[in-house]
């Protein structure tokens, strides 16, 4: 199993959040930005299992929370499912795939957009936005641009953490 | 086994918390959430600063050795000119805020955007003045060239404003050319849709929306967009129009917020 010092892991979250929150805006395309927090929480999980995918999730989560107005708790909710989910899943990838991480960010991103749908029309009445029009505007352009950002940046954590040499050793 | 239903009991439990949280929680953390904003306010400024900062450095960085010495004078002047520019810029911006704030039959209270929504569900902005600014909660926002939104949490030193772009606001408004009325709703690619338009309404291309001033929130005839398309609802009784807003809002730095 691989390891990563709890610390780092906060540190990466914390500046993802504030990429996202003060940075990420200027490079939208199609009217979408990538979801730098959700890149994290898949890497986290799929390379640390479901605990920790939790753990990450939940503490994405609440930064996002924090800066977003949605209904507290929500972005919480999902992206501790997602990290759960993926943590879950984590024996069954091969991880240093680049085909496997662009297809579970894409899923995911997917995922976490159409459960975020799904719970803010259950407790918001006023959405009058179709899931159609959501998926064709939102859902479709945000998960392709943070799937293929994630390419990179996996890159970088895997060459960061030495997962790779580590894997070696086991 | 014993341990993984140990864990997967505490899964469940941690997740029905959160549900139980989402579903009561808006009382309780709104003012928390507003003074957690306020904290990282200053944060926020200061990587927006540094953020500024690194843009402008990044060019200096790639230097050949050679003619290190003469090109760090150019640069030098260059980057002079380049903060004189951007000075000048402001300069204007602000001069250009403050004339169009005198001409405002209303009070406003200039402020800088200092952070934005980190999801792809909401459109929001998050400015550096609150209530000890007379910011308000539930007051519109606006800048030189239309409505930007309204404020939907105030902190003491930021607040957090609903974008019009967002898919929960909601906007009613008019036709400048016809009078012709609807309601404005965000979509999440930054454009806006406005529904409820009869059918026999002779919308265009072109044609000019506006805040019809209905309720408190927005004053009367702010300029909101311009209609870019026109189609019908596929089985309803009303035509809609998509609206390209009048400031490009993924990108606006100032706005103001009405008193």
């Amino acid at each position: 199993m691989y390891k990563i010092n709890r610390k780092n892991i906060y540190f990466i979250l914390l500046i993802a959040l504030f990429f996202q929150t003060a940075l990420l805006n200027h490079l939208r395309i199609f009217g979408a930005k990538p979801d730098l927090l959700l890149i994290c929480v898949v890497f986290f999980s799929l390379f640390l299992g479901s605990g920790a995918g939790l753990e990450c999730g939940i503490l994405a989560g609440v930064f996002k929370d924090i800066f977003a107005l949605d209904f507290f708790g929500i972005n919480t909710f999902i992206l501790g499912i997602t990290g759960f989910t993926v943590g879950v899943l984590n024996a069954k990838f091969f991880k240093d795939s680049k085909t496997t991480q662009l297809v579970l960010v894409f899923s995911f991103t997917i995922f976490s957009m159409m459960l975020h749908f799904t719970l803010v029309r259950i407790f918001s009445k006023a959405i009058i936005l179709s899931l159609r029009e959501y998926f064709v505007t939102s859902i479709i352009p945000t998960g392709i641009y943070t799937g293929i950002i994630s390419i990179p940046i996996f890159s970088k954590f895997v060459e960061m953490y030495k997962l790779k040499e580590l894997e070696d050793i086991l | 086994m014993h341990t993984s239903k140990n864990r997967i009991f505490k899964t469940l439990v941690i997740l029905f918390l959160l549900a139980i949280l989402i579903i009561n929680a808006k009382a309780i953390v709104s003012p928390l959430r507003a003074r957690l904003t306020d904290l990282s306010a200053p944060l926020l400024k200061s990587v927006r600063s540094s953020i500024l900062a690194f843009k402008r450095i990044i060019p200096f960085a790639f230097l050949r050795e050679e003619n290190r010495v003469l090109r760090q004078k150019v640069d030098l002047l260059a980057r002079k000119l380049e903060e004189t520019k951007a000075v000048y810029d402001e300069n204007n911006r602000l001069k250009g805020l403050l004339d169009f704030r005198q001409t405002l039959s209303y009070t406003t209270i200039p402020a800088q955007v200092i952070g934005r929504d980190p999801t792809n569900w909401s459109n929001s902005i998050i400015i550096d003045k609150g209530l000890t600014s007379g910011v308000r909660q539930n007051k519109a926002a606006i800048s030189m060239k239309g409505l930007v939104g309204r404020v939907l949490e105030a902190g003491r030193k930021s607040s957090k404003i609903l974008l019009i772009t967002d898919p929960n606001s909601k906007v009613g408004v008019l036709i400048q050319r016809n009078r012709q009325g609807g309601i404005l709703i965000g979509r999440p690619d930054g454009r806006c849709k406005m529904i409820y338009i009869a059918l026999d309404s002779d919308l265009v291309p072109g044609d000019k929306v506006i805040t019809a001033g209905f309720g408190s929130i927005f004053p009367k005839d702010i300029l909101v967009g311009e209609v870019v398309k026109v189609d019908k609802e596929p089985g309803r009784l009303y035509k809609y129009a998509i609206v390209k807003t009048q400031e490009d809002l993924s990108k606006i730095e100032e706005v103001l917020c009405i008193r």
